[in-house]
């Protein structure tokens, strides 16, 4: 009875039945600037409607939900620049949206009666924040700008995208480390607060894998090509 | 979390390597991570992203590197390696795996190598439980001291205190100061007070 469902969305899918089908999705739509309320539009017809470049948006679904996917057997095709919108929206949601909920709700989940401890909780939390900020501020200030000098036909001496290595997994791994930390050894007061908060991580770390795999094989790999083009030029 | 058994296969084809994803996942007898390589090279990444237990290896992609060095590189000695065979090979070479699982074996067979060979073994000899010496070395990280100072106050070597340190990361699962602190105070390793740096949260 197994049932394999196979192949990807394209531009004239409905988008209300890939956001009903595929969920996660939702979040892709947000960082791209595309409202609900789309009606019986196809994913073409919407990214026309919102100026969102489609093959950039079904390339991201796609990679978004087959994980395993290599971008280079999808074929993949997309613009740089819209890919650095969608990335930089996606930082901001990060940091302006979802990590301040956690923290709001975790400050509310916290045991009144574990004062030494309660302090610690929150210093590992904002210390790992503070780390995320850094990391993602490094990419607006450097590797951004970066790519768009790389887009205008310049290309900087001293600086390659290799040296932007890949720090994300210590990104990943210490919100992964701070969830078994609460589930193992934080004496709640009561469940369900505690639930949502862990809900909530157990989402965002999802949430940060898939970003940060969109900028390992999309984003990465394609400024690697065009610094090999740019390269060439000069030679 | 940590009652998984960690294995990793190395195989060059596609087919065979999401074949062999398959049987275990059908197999469904325990819980085990997979993680998947293409060659050689990878392994040590690999190493380092968990303690592996079960090595599945194509022997022929195995080259110059032997497999005492892999147990080495894995950081430990009692790391499992089973030959995954699917070409005809000399005996003596698939003598020095732990296990061999060709690619004719059925599901049972397979299955029942694993048990008997591997997992039984692993799973008993697990423990999570810390020794007073790295009780010590949590409490002296949590004040901020450097694996130098340690080892003076202790009377060990750095070598010793970092082996120590990897011990416990691997133990509990936690490998930043701020985590270790958590745990010294929930299981109080610490007196209140004792931490008297602990920085507040940030913004408070």
């Amino acid at each position: 009875m197994t049932k394999f469902r196979f192949g990807k969305y394209r531009e004239s899918d409905s988008m209300s039945r890939l956001l009903c089908e595929k969920y996660p999705t939702l979040l892709v739509l947000s960082r791209f600037g595309i409202a609900l309320g789309f009606g019986e539009k196809s994913i073409g017809e919407v990214c026309k409607d919102t100026g969102v470049d489609t093959d950039t948006f079904l390339t991201i679904i796609n990679l978004l939900l087959d994980e395993n996917q290599d971008a280079k057997i999808a074929g993949a095709s997309f613009s740089l620049e819209s890919l650095i919108t969608y990335l930089q929206n996606s930082h901001n949601y990060f940091l302006d949206y979802r990590l301040p909920g956690i923290r709001t709700k975790l400050v509310d989940a916290l045991n009144p009666t574990q004062k030494e401890l309660n302090r610690a909780v929150l210093h590992y939390f904002d210390e790992y924040v503070l780390q995320v900020h850094k990391h993602m501020q490094y990419e607006e200030k450097n590797v951004f700008p970066y790519v768009y000098a790389l887009l205008r036909g310049e290309k900087r001496e001293n600086y390659n995208i290799g040296i932007f290595s890949k720090k994300h997994d210590q990104i990943e791994t210490k919100l992964t480390e701070f969830k078994h930390i609460l589930i193992k050894y934080y004496p709640a007061k009561s469940s369900n607060e505690i639930n949502s908060v862990l809900f909530d991580i157990f989402n965002c770390e999802k949430d940060l894998a898939s970003h940060n795999a969109i900028e390992d094989k999309l984003f990465v790999p394609a400024i690697m090509e065009l610094e090999n083009k740019i390269g060439g030029n000069h030679e | 979390m940590n009652n998984s058994v960690k294995i990793v296969i190395v195989e060059p084809s596609i087919l065979l390597r999401s074949g062999m994803i398959s049987i275990l996942q059908q197999l469904n007898m325990i819980q085990m991570d997979v993680s998947d390589i293409t060659d050689i090279d990878q392994l040590k990444s690999a190493f380092g992203r968990q303690n592996t237990d079960i090595l599945i290896i194509n022997p022929s992609v195995l080259g110059t590197v032997s497999l005492p060095q892999i147990k080495k590189d894995a950081n430990n000695s009692a790391l499992k390696c089973i030959a995954l065979q699917h070409s005809l090979l000399d005996h003596t070479v698939l003598k020095t795996y732990d296990e061999v699982i060709s690619i004719y074996d059925s599901a049972e067979q397979i299955c029942e190598k694993l048990t008997r060979m591997i997992i039984k073994p692993v799973l008993d000899k697990r423990h999570e439980t810390l020794t007073l010496r790295e009780k010590e070395i949590i409490i002296c990280i949590i004040k901020g001291m450097t694996n130098k100072q340690i080892a003076e106050k202790l009377y060990l070597s750095t070598h010793t205190v970092i082996s120590h340190r990897r011990n416990i990361a691997a133990k509990l699962q936690i490998h930043s100061t701020a985590g270790l602190t958590i745990y010294a105070i929930v299981n109080k390793l610490v007196e209140l007070g004792e931490i008297g740096d602990l920085p507040g949260a940030i913004g408070e």
